[in-house]
């Protein structure tokens, strides 16, 4: 019963969010403004069980644990955002998460930079290396704009701007795919559970 | 006015209509098209079957931790690929670890794990798996806990994680027995719309040497397979195709016994019309045949859109 309700409920506001694509209406409003508060209204709940009572008040209250006042003071101190005059104290807390993120920078640098420049120099043993490294210099030299794109140079750097319309296009059609893939999802739902007509 | 004129004042709400009946025919109408499988996708289902294997022979147990980071947005692409890969794991009793932290997805991985649950007592209903035996769902943790977790389960995941989702202490739950870390826990999949795992190959793959792959959506997918080329990710499930293929597999060897085979994935075709394969088995593959069938009209718009445009610019330059 209860699973025919939400199937039902679901196929409703589904409906609801399509009717956008006819023209703007209350309904369509009614579903976007639905789904923002459930989604906070599911969340907050969430972060009270499993985050403010396992690190604060099971810590603090019950196994008098104070150490854990100097973390939860600093997480207080970001709700001064919100004060005109007192806004400056959530600096504190955010350079103490800047902190962290320092640690993250020279690994981060390695694995989104030096291993991805490693493997664009390797030995040209077979032709996807050639095309990875024809791609690399040529859209490398497009974007040096020390010198004129001129005669040989321009023709050379055309090569480049190639390469990155046709990285341009992989990235549209598998964009298009991806919008396309949530549709199906939503009219395999639509017709299978809700119509009942895919067995 | 001309037929390409009229063409190109065409109301879009005709469009979508047009898209909307095209997408629906496929799925309703199922026909036989076949699925080719590809390197990313076989990486990642040849190492759960090779922990599978491992498990088998009574070697030091091989889990698999599958963290869900994306919301209900994303559930079209992410959940055939999560149900394909939970499906897999559970027929070759392979441990699972589920986590969040992201508040949306928690429930996400209930409706997972329920689905798949389901599914497999219904075909075979002396296959019970059990919480805490079979999977730990750990469930949400706060996100700044992240990087420690990730840190901390390199030299011990039950202290790291502490509880599952219902309050347990992991440490007394049957399935830790003989996983301690990273050395057992040797495959981490994030499946993400956002993002491709890269917390784990920069934290994690250097310092423990964890596989990482990553189940994404297709907007993503470009800028993830240079991780795949150099190594950093073992695998990559990219949107509904990543999906398709995976589920063919499974269905291919898992649902049916048989080893994996990398020959025998790419030149087998398994028919997704047999009305003896559950519906749950074909549906990323029928959703396919729905993208297929939208491309090939996309492609003719784009096509008469493009002559239209010509012997527009044409007729302009002769009256000029």
């Amino acid at each position: 019963m209860f699973e025919t309700i939400s199937t039902w409920v679901a196929a409703l506001l589904t409906l609801f969010v399509f009717s956008f694509l006819y023209k703007e209406n209350p309904l369509y409003r009614f579903a976007e403004h639905l789904l923002v508060g459930v989604s906070v209204g599911y969340g907050l709940p969430l972060v009270y069980y499993n985050v403010f009572i396992p690190y604060v008040y099971t810590p603090i209250f019950l196994r008098h644990e104070f150490i854990f006042i100097i973390p939860a003071s600093l997480g207080i101190l970001f709700l001064f955002r919100f004060h005109s005059k007192l806004s400056w104290l959530s600096r504190y807390p955010i350079a103490f998460s800047m902190g962290t993120v320092g640690m993250g920078v020279p690994l981060a640098l390695h694995a989104n930079t030096l291993v991805q420049l490693r493997s664009s120099i390797l030995p040209l043993t077979n032709i996807n290396l050639v095309i990875i490294f024809v791609g690399t210099v040529t859209i490398l030299f497009y974007f040096f704009f020390s010198k004129a794109h001129e005669g040989v140079y321009k023709n050379f750097t055309r090569i480049g701007v190639w390469y990155m319309m046709i990285g341009f296009g992989a990235s549209f059609g598998y964009t298009v795919m991806a919008r396309l893939s949530l549709l199906i999802g939503r009219i395999q739902f639509l017709v299978g559970d809700w119509l009942r007509l895919i067995q | 006015m001309n037929f390409f004129q009229r063409l190109q004042a065409l109301d879009r709400r005709w469009v979508y209509l047009l898209v909307a009946i095209t997408v629906t025919v496929p799925l309703v109408f199922v026909y036989d098209s076949p699925t080719y499988t590809t390197e990313p996708t076989e990486n990642i289902y040849q190492m759960i079957d090779r922990f599978a294997e491992i498990n088998e022979r009574g070697e030091q147990r091989r889990a698999i931790f599958l963290n869900f980071h994306h919301d209900a947005a994303t559930m079209p692409e992410l959940f055939p690929q999560e149900t394909a890969i939970l499906r897999h794991a559970f027929l070759r009793g392979v441990p699972v670890f589920t986590f969040t932290i992201l508040t949306t997805a928690a429930p996400l991985i209930d409706f997972a794990i329920d689905t798949v649950k389901r599914e497999i007592q219904a075909t075979n209903p002396e296959k019970d798996i059990v919480s805490g035996v079979h999977y730990i769902n750990i469930g949400f943790k706060p996100p700044a806990l992240y990087l420690p977790i990730i840190l901390g389960m390199g030299d011990d995941i039950a202290e790291a994680l502490e509880t599952d989702a219902e309050g347990r202490n992991i440490a007394d739950l049957p399935m830790m027995e003989g996983i301690r870390n990273y050395e057992q826990m040797n495959l981490v999949v994030q499946f993400s719309g956002s993002s491709f795992g890269q917390e784990w190959f920069i934290y994690a793959r250097p310092q423990f040497g964890v596989n990482v792959a990553a189940g994404i959506t297709a907007v993503i997918a470009p800028d993830t397979y240079p991780f795949q080329q150099t190594g950093q990710l073992i695998g990559i499930l990219g949107g509904l195709k990543g999906a398709a293929e995976y589920e063919k597999m499974v269905d291919l060897f898992a649902n049916r016994g048989r080893p994996f085979s990398r020959d025998i994935a790419r030149s087998q075709h398994v028919s997704i019309v047999d009305d003896e394969v559950p519906y749950q088995f074909r549906v990323a593959r029928i959703g396919m045949n729905a993208q297929n069938a939208a491309h090939i009209m996309m492609i003719i718009f784009i096509i008469i859109g493009n002559i239209g445009y010509f012997l527009q610019r044409r007729k302009e330059k002769v009256l000029e």
